[in-house]
């Protein structure tokens, strides 16, 4: 799996191209807290070319909102493929990483 | 006696490449067996990876082993069925809980934050996308047989 960061203003997009998976998952923890140590506030993860996430790449996800809020930021995902919408409300995670439409949107009304 | 109509098998270190191999592996078996809907092929898929993630993450091997990753999967009409070997491996102490209630998800969405259980999340997610599965030990073998009907609405 492959990570992009790129500042877009008024937030930080971090695209994940690949599966998020138990290899990946350590990854994108690391360029996550990266942007948060760095002064990223609003980190949006950009799913579009994520094709399959499982529990480990879901924790990774959790584990960055968390990260994310601890700092007084928020992390949104966006472009969410429909293996990841299932694994987001199988385990009801998308009541608190809620699915945006895309990158630009997900902190559109902040 | 069910016709198979399509199979895979994998066998190989349990390592972090053998994930990565069992996502081609699977790629494979849907070309072979394209009439499967897609919903089925997605959850059998999330299936098979969280399981033998688990192995990978979790598995212990026997004193002097190597831990080896076994995969079966085949295709028949209306069944999905994937056989997951941990070889080489101690016996599984304690047996997961393949039976339980999953339970409720917390109301409150802080509680469901917090409450987030990474390696929990993978066996109820198991058990919430196939028919049936069950875990043996055979030998130096752990066993897990996934199972699910496919085409069911």
């Amino acid at each position: 799996m492959e990570f992009t960061v790129q500042d877009k203003g008024h937030y930080t997009e971090v695209a994940a191209n690949g599966r998020l998976n138990m290899v990946a998952a350590p990854s994108l923890r690391k360029v996550v807290d990266e942007v948060v140590s760095g002064g990223g506030k609003r980190i949006v993860v950009n799913l579009a070319d994520t094709s399959f996430m499982d529990s480990s790449g879901l924790g990774a996800l959790i584990g960055c909102l968390k990260l994310a809020r601890q700092s007084g930021g928020d992390l949104r995902i966006a472009a969410v493929q429909p293996q990841v919408t299932m694994v987001l409300e199988l385990t009801s995670m998308h009541r608190v990483l809620t699915p945006h439409a895309s990158a630009d949107d997900a902190f559109r009304n902040d | 006696m069910t016709d198979i109509l399509a199979r895979r098998t994998l066998e190989e270190p349990a390592a972090e490449q053998a994930i990565e191999d069992l996502h081609l592996l699977l790629e494979q078996l849907w070309l072979d067996a394209a009439f499967v809907p897609e919903p089925d092929r997605m959850a059998f898929t999330t299936a098979v990876i969280e399981a033998a993630s688990n192995v990978v993450q979790h598995g212990i091997p026997a004193e002097g082993a190597t831990l080896l990753l076994g995969v079966e999967l085949t295709v028949a009409v209306a069944r999905l069925r994937a056989v997951i070997s941990e070889i080489g491996a101690a016996p599984m102490d304690p047996v997961p809980d393949l039976t339980g209630p999953t339970g409720p998800a917390a109301l409150d969405d802080d509680a469901l934050l917090e409450d987030y259980d990474e390696s929990g999340r993978g066996l109820s997610m198991i058990r919430a996308l196939v028919t049936t599965v069950t875990v043996e030990r055979e030998g130096d073998t752990n066993i897990w047989v996934l199972s699910r009907d496919s085409g069911r609405n």
